[in-house]
């Protein structure tokens, strides 16, 4: 039995629209295991982005729990929480690399924010950008790459500092169905041969389906639960 | 995050926008330039002002003068022979009268305005012997009526070898006397016995390069007058007790009608202007540079807008709000440096440019008017830039900036990384 590494209990999120409080996630309840993949599949507005930028430590819940490996994300002050999410890989639909650095500059962007030497770091980011298929377009700016070089980047950008999980939203929404398929590909890779946790956001059923297992979600609760 | 990296971020961030960046570093530039090159300009006046003045002054006089301060008077009229009543008192070496007019003197048909002194030559020569000396001729030590001697001015007026008068010349001294009526001009002819080395600076007393001097006999028979405008004291040492208690006894001797001033409170008191336009100036141009600050801080505020999903980045890759500050202090202490930097250079150079513009004949005349008894002569004033003053610069040039780059740099670090990651 693997242990779990992320466990919400009754997680609510509650955004004010001026005046109006608009309920995203309404008592999720979710237990994540050590080296899952785990799609989360709703329609737009379900609350899955809510969800996922929880567990990615980048917002607070207005309820319930949120324990990563164990530990009350709630009882965190501002400072440990950059420190859990350098410990956490995000990968968004919009790729957001730096546009002003080159591949390689992106990927070592987060382990120069760990405090990591120059040397160091940039070996790590021409081993990264090799696993992920770009060792020959790592001194290339983002505007230079095309939509799936530049996820790749952002993918190994999220696993430069060794994360627990990675976290992905979206990440073939920007990107056509050749290199959605090739992405799709890489992260299943990872999560089949390097053991990587992955917890993946989309409302494409057959995407969702390439994960192990999905959470149906819906209007801000998870509704049902399916093994592929 | 290492300091190396934070400034090299920062330093890409500024790469980014190469004309912003200009732009505001060229605020600070003017700023500090202008603080830079109006101290180094009123320091090299003011060092070019009290060599000269250590020169004209001897810190061991004392000046006496009736009434209300330097060549002031009022009812009460300074004697001739109240030199020789200071003369006796304790610690005085030597007392001597001087008796000040305002004439015209002609030589070869040519005329001109001069403040003729009358004094005894001796004396004068023993109290200021670095400054009465003669060039040409010889200062006599038993002086004919009719003896002059003249400064280096009156001599050589065009400064090109074309003499108004020397040694051997006859000059002939008009004095208009308004007592008179009707209205009367004196006329004598003296003999030029000996023209002044150039002293140059000011003096407060001492001898000058624009005066012509005469025995103090001749000047109170030629003047008809008994009274003098001043009288100068040599004491025995410049000892601050000293000067205070011979003051004070001079002061008790003649009368509360005397001025005594000495020449280190002259000096003091000049100093002190000194000091105060210094600092109202480098004020003003304190307040260019609050400008350029407020422009830093505008241009910040904008760019931390513009790079909010940039922040948001950052934030989810695991940078703290502290550090998110620092790279923004980073960027104004990059730019408040290199303008600090470039800003001293530019001042300086401002500075040379405007004492050449300006030039060395009238630098220092605007102080013509600040006694009687004060005078200006030619003085070159070479801008002094010192240590303290580029410490100073580069201390206040980053200390605005990073202030102003404060608030920006706050928000920045404030934002919450999920909304700075949806902002478009
Ligand atoms: N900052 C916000 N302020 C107000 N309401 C918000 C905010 N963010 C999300 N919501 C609302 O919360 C609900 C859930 O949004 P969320 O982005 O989690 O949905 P999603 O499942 O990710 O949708 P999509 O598939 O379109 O990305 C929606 O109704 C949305 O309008
Ligand atoms: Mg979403």
């Amino acid at each position: 039995m693997a242990k779990t590494i992320i466990k919400t209990v009754d997680l609510r999120k509650t955004y004010m629209q001026g005046k109006i409080p608009v309920e995203a996630l309404r008592s999720v309840n979710l237990e994540v295991e050590e080296g899952e993949f785990l799609s989360i599949l709703g329609p737009s507005g379900s609350g899955k982005s809510t969800l996922l930028n929880l567990i990615g430590a980048l917002d607070k819940p207005t309820g319930g729990r949120l324990f990563i490996e164990n530990i009350d994300v709630s009882t965190l002050n501002d400072n440990q929480l950059a420190d859990l999410r350098m410990k956490i890989g995000f990968v968004f639909q919009f790729f957001n690399l730096i546009p002003r650095f080159t591949a390689k500059e992106n990927v070592e962007l987060p382990m120069a924010i760990a405090g990591l030497s120059k040397g160091v770091r940039g070996k790590r980011a021409e081993e990264l950008l090799e696993m992920v298929g770009l060792a020959s377009r790592m001194n290339h700016k983002p505007t230079e790459l095309s939509g799936g070089e530049q996820q790749r980047v952002a993918i190994a950008r999220a696993l430069a500092n060794n994360p627990r999980f990675l976290l992905m939203d979206e990440p073939t929404g920007n990107i056509d169905s050749k290199n959605a398929f090739e992405i799709m590909q890489l992260v299943k890779k990872l999560n089949e041969e390097k053991g990587v946790t992955i917890i993946m956001v989309t409302h494409d059923q057959r995407l969702a389906a390439e994960a192990r297992r999905t959470v149906h979600m819906l209007d801000g609760m998870i509704v049902s639960e399916t093994v592929n | 995050m290492r300091i190396i990296d934070m400034f090299s971020y920062a330093f890409s961030a500024i790469r980014l926008r190469k004309l912003r960046a200009g732009l505001t570093t060229l605020g600070v530039v003017i700023g500090i330039a202008a603080i830079v090159a109006l101290l180094s300009i009123t320091q090299g006046l003011q060092t070019a002002i009290s060599s000269q003045l250590q020169r004209g002054f001897a810190t061991d006089t004392l000046i006496v003068s009736a009434g209300g301060g330097l060549g002031g008077g009022n009812e009460f009229n300074l004697l001739v022979k109240d030199a020789q009543t200071i003369r006796e008192l304790e610690n005085v070496t030597a007392s001597i009268a001087v008796i000040q007019r305002i004439c015209y003197v002609k030589s070869s048909g040519l005329t001109r305005r001069v403040t003729v002194i009358g004094v005894d030559f001796v004396a004068y020569r023993d109290i200021y012997s670095s400054t009465f000396v003669a060039e040409d001729g010889e200062i006599p030590l038993n002086p004919e009526e009719d003896a002059v001697i003249v400064g280096k001015q009156v001599s050589d007026p065009w400064n090109n070898g074309t003499l108004f008068c020397t040694t051997g010349d006859t000059l002939e001294i008009i004095w208009t006397n308004t007592t008179a009526r009707p209205l009367r001009n004196e006329t004598y002819t003296g003999r030029v016995v000996a023209v002044l080395r150039e002293v140059g600076g000011f003096t407060v007393g001492g001898p000058s390069d624009s005066r012509v001097y005469i025995p103090i006999s001749k000047a109170q028979s030629f003047f008809g007058t008994e009274t003098c405008e001043l009288i100068i004291v040599k004491l025995k040492s410049d000892d601050k007790a000293m000067i205070d208690s011979t003051a004070k006894a001079i002061r008790e001797a003649l009368g509360s009608g005397v001025t005594v001033t000495s020449s280190t409170a002259v000096l003091n008191i000049i100093s002190n202007v000194f000091s105060t336009i210094e600092l109202f100036l480098a004020g003003i141009a304190a307040i260019s540079l609050l400008v350029a600050g407020i422009g830093i801080m505008n241009i910040m505020i904008v760019s931390v807008m513009e790079r909010t999903r940039e922040i948001g980045i950052l934030k989810a890759l695991g940078m703290k709000n502290r550090q998110v500050l620092l790279i923004f202090l980073c960027e104004a202490a990059i730019i408040g440096f290199l303008g600090t930097l470039i800003g001293i250079g530019a001042g300086w150079s401002l500075a040379q440019i405007v004492v050449r513009i300006f030039g060395s004949s009238s630098g220092a005349g605007g102080l013509r008017q600040a006694g009687q008894a004060v005078v200006s002569n030619g003085t070159t004033i070479t801008p002094v830039l010192t240590p303290t003053v580029i410490l100073g610069a580069i201390v206040f040039g980053l200390a605005v900036t990073m202030l102003f780059a404060l608030y920006p740099a706050w928000i920045a670090a404030k934002l919450k990384p999920v909304e700075a990651l949806r902002y478009e």
